[in-house]
C-alpha cells in the first residue's frame, strides 16, 4: 500500500436522495478503472451499481450502508465513503463525516439546494469538512445549474464559485468551459472516456471571461502572489489560481462549483482532477483526540507513520467471512501482527488479517498508514471504538448519538428464526448506535428502536435477508414520555408493622419540572430529618419511578425532586423502607403535579411540484401538522411543518398517491410536546386494554 | 401572565388603540429604512403585536428562507422576554407560532395572482386565514411596482386584511417634490401610512411622514440598535 500522506484523499460524496451519488460513484470508478463497465443505479440490468452492494440497497435504488472504496487517479489515492441520502440513515452520514477530510456537495441541477441538501451541508459544517459541490444532472429537463450556484450561495451561505460554465444544457448538454484553462470541455468515446478540448465557442466566450474573472477575483482573497499579479498585471497562471483556491477549500471560506452528467458521463472526470488538486490530504487537516489520562484534554494528533497508533473503527458490517471492521487510522500505522488496545474495553487485539475495500470486494493489505482508510477482519468491537498503541489512552471524540423515536415489536417464527434474529440483532445494535433492541418484560416481545419507520423497516428487510430471520412486526410505536406540569408537594409516610421487622420512613418535599435535565434530585433536608445515609435510598426510589409513569406507564422526564423534610425510626426504618416511602412519596405529589403525556414532533420538509402545494398541506394539516410555512422555489415548493410522528407512519405512500409521485418528504426529530386531550385520552384507553390483555 | 405582559408592554400600541390593530382593513402601511437598520426587526414586532392579540399573521419574505425568518421571530421574542425564565418564553413561542404563516418567494418568481392562489388554498381548507399580511422585501425601485401595489390593494380589500411592506431607501438620494423618498412618491396614494426608521445617534428613530398617530410625525418611539426592539423612549429600560 502506497503512503505518501500528501497523494491521500479521503472523501465523501454527499447531497440529498437521488442526486445521483451512487452513479456519480460509480463513474469515478470506471475513469479510475477500478471498474470495466457501467451499470444502472436501480439494478435495470440484474447488476446493480457497484457501491450499493446490500440487495436491498439496489432493489430500492438507494444507498442505505456507506460502502467504502478506493481508486486511484493521476497518482493519487482517493478513499471514498458512498453515503446515503435518506434522513433516517443520518448517523451512517456522520458516521463517515467523521473519518472523512473533503468532501464532493452532489446538487441536482433541477432540484438545487432540497432540504437535505441544508441538512447534509449542516453535518458538513458541524464536522468542518473542506467541500467542493458538483452539480450533477445538466441533460435533465428544467436543469439550471446558475441557479444552483446563487442557490448555494443564498440558502447554504456558501462562498460558491463557478468553476464550469455549461455547454448547452437538458437535452443539448455537451459539455463544459474549463474557466481555469479557458476551454471547452467535450467527452467523447461511448463512456465520455475521451476528453476533447477545444477553444470556448464564441456564444459562451463573453460569460466564460465575466466568470473566470469572477473565479480569479474570488481566489484572490486566499493568496497575496495572486492578488499581486493581479495588482501588476502580470500573468495569472492555473497553479496560481488553483494553490488560492485549495487555501480557501481548506478553511472552508470558498465553495469550488463543478457541472456535468455523471448518467450522460459528462464532467466526472475534472471533477476528479479537482478532488486531487482542492481536497485536503489527511496532514491538511488537524485531528484531535482526548486523553482519559488528562481528564479528556484535546490532544492533537500528528498523522505521521512512527507515532504511536491512534484508529477509529467507524463501520462494522457482517460479511461471509466474519465481522468487518472499517477503520481509518489518524496516527501511527496499523500492520499485521501489531497489537493494539481497544480504549472502550481494555482488551488487547492482535491484528490478524487487513484488507483494503471496493465496495463488497476486498484485497489484502499488509499495513493501513496514517491517514488510511482500510478495514479488519476477526475483531470484536463496536462502531466508535478507538484502538491505540498500548502505551496511549486516547479516544476519538465521540459522536453525538441521538435517542431513538419509534419503536416496533418482532416476534420471531420459529426456533430457527429466533437464533438468527438475535444474531442479527446483536450485529446491527453494534454497527449502528441509533438503532437498539431490548426485550419487554412484560410482554416477552423483542422490542426494536430506530430513527424513523424506514429505518426499522430496512433492518427488519435485512433480517429476513442476510440472516433469514422471518419476523413478524406489530404496529409501530411512538416513544411517547410523560412529564409534570406544575409544582406539587408530597409528605409520604411509610408505615409497616405486620409481624417481623417493621419498615418506617416519612419523605417530604415538592416536585417540580424543569428543563434542565431528564431528572434533578435535590436533597434540602436540615436537621437529620432524615438521617444521611438513608438520602441515597430516598433518590434511588424515586428514580425507580422514571421508568414507568403513574400516568400511563412512559417514562417520565424533565422532572425535579427537592425533599426538605421527613422522618425516622431508630430501629424500623432501613434502605428499603425509605425506598418505598420515595416511590409513595412520587405517586402522591405526582399526580397533583397535572402529569401530561408528551409526544416526538417531527420536523418535516415536503418538496413537491408547486401545483400540489395546497393538496400537501392539507394532508399535513390532516396529520395533526403545524404549517410553518412555504418556500417557493420556481416550479418546486418546499413546506416545512412541525407534524407528530404519530401521524406520520404510512405517510410517504399517501404523500406519493396525493402528488402522482412527484413530491418526497424528510423529516427529523424536532422536540417533545404535549399531546392534546382527545388523543392522550385515546391512548389511555389503549393502554387500559393492553393492560387487560397482559393480565 | 407573560402574554398579557408583553402585551402591555409593546410599544406597538402607540400606533393605534389598545388592542386594535394599527391599521383598517385593506389598507396598506409602509416601514421606510436603509439595508440593515431595522425593517425586518420592526416588521416582527408589529406581527407580534397581532399574534398575541391572537390575530393570525402572514408573513411573506422575498429576502430569506422560512427558517431565518422563523428564526427572526424566535430572536426577536428571546430579546422581549430576556428577563423572563425560560420555559414561559417557550411555551409562548409554541403557542403562538400556529397563527403565523411563512411564505417566502424568490422576488422574480412573486406576484399577486400567486399569492392570491397560495392563500385561497390555506382559506379554502381552513388551514390558515390571515389577519394580517406582512411583505418584506419587495422592490420598489423597480417600475412594476405601482402595477403589483394596486392589484395588491384589490387582494387585501377581498381578503380585509391590512398589509405592512417593508421598503428600503437609500442613503445618498434626494427626495422627491412632496418630500417622500422616491421609492414610495409615485405609489404614496395608496398607503395610509408610512413609517421611517432614522438613525440618529445611538438610536433609531421612528418617524410617519404619513399617517402618524393624531397627525403626529414624530413617533413616541424608538427601535433600539442593541436589541432591535421598539421601545417608548420615556418609558424606564
Amino acid at each position: 500500500m502506497k503512503s505518501d500522506i500528501q497523494k491521500v484523499r479521503n472523501i465523501g460524496i454527499s447531497a440529498h436522495i437521488d442526486s445521483g451519488k451512487t452513479t456519480l460513484t460509480e463513474r469515478i470508478l470506471f475513469y479510475t478503472q477500478r471498474i470495466h463497465a457501467i451499470h444502472d443505479v436501480k439494478g435495470k440490468d440484474g447488476v446493480g451499481a457497484t457501491m450499493d452492494s446490500m440487495e436491498l440497497e439496489r432493489e430500492r435504488g438507494i444507498t442505505i450502508a456507506s460502502a467504502a472504496t478506493y481508486c486511484q487517479w493521476q497518482g493519487h489515492q482517493i478513499n471514498i465513503i458512498d453515503t446515503p441520502g435518506h434522513v433516517d440513515f443520518t448517523i451512517e452520514v456522520e458516521r463517515s463525516l467523521r473519518v472523512l477530510d473533503g468532501a464532493i456537495l452532489v446538487l441536482c441541477s433541477v432540484g438545487g439546494v432540497q432540504s437535505q441538501s441544508i441538512t447534509v451541508d449542516q453535518q458538513m459544517k458541524r464536522y468542518r469538512i473542506p467541500c467542493i459541490a458538483f452539480v450533477n444532472k445538466c441533460d435533465r429537463n428544467g436543469a439550471n445549474p446558475r441557479r444552483v450556484v446563487a442557490q448555494l450561495r443564498d440558502k447554504l451561505g456558501h462562498n460558491a464559485v463557478a468553476m464550469q460554465i455549461p455547454i448547452g444544457l437538458e437535452a443539448d448538454f455537451e459539455g463544459v468551459v474549463d474557466l481555469l484553462t479557458m476551454e471547452a470541455v467535450y467527452f467523447d468515446g461511448p463512456n465520455g472516456e475521451a476528453l476533447r478540448r477545444e477553444p470556448i465557442p464564441a456564444h459562451l466566450l463573453d460569460e466564460a471571461r465575466t466568470q473566470r474573472e469572477a473565479l480569479v477575483d474570488a481566489a484572490s482573497l486566499f493568496s497575496d502572489a495572486l492578488t499581486e499579479a493581479i495588482l501588476e498585471e502580470a500573468e495569472v497562471s492555473t497553479a496560481m489560481i488553483v494553490e488560492a483556491l485549495r487555501q480557501g477549500v481548506l478553511a472552508r471560506q470558498i465553495t469550488p462549483v463543478f457541472m456535468g452528467s455523471a448518467y450522460k458521463n459528462k464532467g466526472v472526470q475534472l471533477l476528479l482532477d479537482a478532488v486531487t488538486r482542492l481536497l485536503p490530504c489527511p496532514a491538511d487537516v488537524p485531528n484531535e483526540a482526548l486523553d482519559l489520562d488528562h481528564g479528556e484534554a484535546p490532544v492533537l494528533l500528528t498523522s505521521r507513520d512512527e507515532d504511536p497508533t491512534v484508529a477509529l473503527a467507524f463501520k462494522l458490517e457482517d460479511g461471509p467471512y466474519g465481522q468487518l471492521t472499517y477503520i481509518r487510522v489518524y496516527q501511527g500505522s496499523l500492520a499485521k501482527g501489531d497489537s493494539v488496545v481497544n480504549v472502550r474495553t481494555g482488551k488487547k487485539i492482535k491484528i490478524g488479517r487487513l484488507v483494503r475495500m471496493h465496495a463488497d470486494q476486498m484485497e489484502d493489505i499488509e499495513r493501513i498508514a496514517a491517514g488510511f482508510i482500510g478495514a479488519l477482519f476477526g475483531v470484536d468491537c463496536a462502531s466508535g471504538d478507538t484502538f491505540t498503541s498500548p502505551q496511549l489512552r486516547l479516544t476519538m471524540t465521540s459522536m453525538f448519538v441521538p435517542e431513538p423515536v419509534i419503536s416496533l415489536s418482532i416476534v420471531p417464527k420459529d426456533n430457527k428464526a429466533q437464533m438468527n434474529m438475535s444474531k442479527a440483532l446483536n450485529r446491527f445494535t453494534k454497527e449502528d448506535p441509533t438503532f437498539r433492541s431490548f426485550v419487554n418484560e412484560e410482554t416477552g416481545e423483542t422490542i426494536i428502536e430506530g430513527m424513523g419507520e424506514l429505518h426499522l423497516e430496512v433492518y427488519v428487510e435485512r433480517m429476513r435477508r442476510e440472516y433469514k430471520a422471518e419476523v413478524v412486526t406489530g404496529q409501530p410505536q411512538v416513544a411517547y414520555r410523560e412529564t409534570i406540569t406544575q409544582m406539587a408537594d408530597f409528605n409520604y409516610i411509610h408505615k409497616k408493622q405486620t409481624g417481623g421487622a417493621g419498615q418506617f420512613g416519612r419523605v417530604a418535599g415538592f416536585l417540580e419540572p424543569t428543563d434542565e435535565a431528564d431528572f434533578i434530585f435535590d436533597n434540602k433536608v436540615t436537621g437529620g430529618a432524615i438521617p444521611t445515609p438513608y438520602i441515597p435510598a430516598c433518590e434511588k426510589g424515586f428514580r425507580a419511578c422514571l421508568a414507568k409513569g403513574p400516568l400511563m406507564e412512559f417514562p417520565v422526564t424533565g422532572i425535579k425532586v427537592t425533599i426538605n423534610d421527613g422522618a425516622a425510626h431508630s430501629v424500623d426504618s432501613s434502605d428499603m423502607a425509605f425506598q418505598a416511602a420515595a416511590r409513595g412519596a412520587f405517586r402522591e405529589g405526582y399526580h397533583k403535579a397535572r402529569p401530561v403525556v408528551m409526544e416526538p414532533i417531527m420536523k418535516v420538509a415536503a418538496e413537491t411540484p408547486s401545483e400540489f402545494q395546497g393538496a400537501v398541506m392539507g394532508l399535513l394539516n390532516q396529520r395533526r401538522g403545524m404549517i410553518v410555512g412555504a418556500q417557493d422555489e420556481g416550479p418546486m415548493c418546499v413546506i416545512e411543518a412541525q407534524v407528530p410522528l404519530a401521524e406520520m407512519f404510512g405517510f410517504s405512500t399517501v404523500l406519493r398517491s396525493a402528488t402522482q409521485g412527484k413530491a418526497q418528504f424528510t423529516m427529523e426529530f424536532a422536540t417533545y410536546r404535549q399531546v392534546p386531550a382527545s388523543i392522550a385520552e385515546e391512548l389511555i384507553k389503549k393502554a387500559a386494554e393492553k393492560k387487560k390483555k397482559v393480565a | 401572565m407573560l402574554n398579557n405582559d408583553l402585551t402591555l408592554r409593546n410599544p406597538m400600541r402607540l400606533l393605534g388603540p389598545s388592542g386594535d390593530a394599527p391599521l383598517a382593513a385593506g389598507a396598506f402601511g409602509a416601514v421606510l429604512a436603509r439595508a440593515g437598520v431595522g425593517k425586518t426587526a420592526f416588521l416582527v414586532q408589529l406581527a407580534l403585536d397581532s399574534l398575541l392579540h391572537e390575530r393570525k399573521v402572514l408573513h411573506i419574505s422575498l429576502n430569506d428562507p422560512v427558517h431565518k425568518v422563523a428564526l427572526w421571530y424566535r430572536e426577536v421574542l428571546a430579546a422581549a422576554t430576556a428577563c423572563k425564565a425560560s420555559r414561559p418564553a417557550t411555551s409562548l413561542w409554541e403557542s403562538l407560532q400556529p397563527r403565523l404563516f411563512i411564505m417566502t418567494f424568490r422576488v422574480e418568481g412573486f406576484s399577486v395572482p400567486k399569492l392570491e392562489e397560495r392563500v385561497t388554498d390555506l382559506t379554502a381548507q381552513e388551514i390558515f386565514a390571515p389577519r394580517l399580511i406582512l411583505v418584506d422585501g419587495l422592490p420598489f425601485d423597480t417600475e412594476a411596482v405601482e402595477g403589483m401595489l394596486r392589484e395588491f390593494k384589490g387582494l387585501a380589500g377581498r381578503l380585509e386584511t391590512p398589509v405592512w411592506f417593508t421598503v428600503r431607501t437609500h442613503r445618498h438620494e434626494a427626495p422627491a417634490p412632496g418630500g417622500l423618498p422616491p421609492q414610495v412618491a409615485p405609489v404614496a396614494d395608496l398607503f395610509e401610512v408610512l413609517l421611517r426608521l432614522n438613525p440618529e445617534g445611538t438610536s433609531i428613530q421612528v418617524q410617519a411622514l404619513k399617517g402618524g398617530p393624531q397627525g403626529k410625525s414624530a413617533l413616541p418611539m424608538i427601535l433600539d440598535p442593541a436589541t432591535m426592539l421598539v421601545r417608548d423612549p420615556e418609558a424606564s429600560s
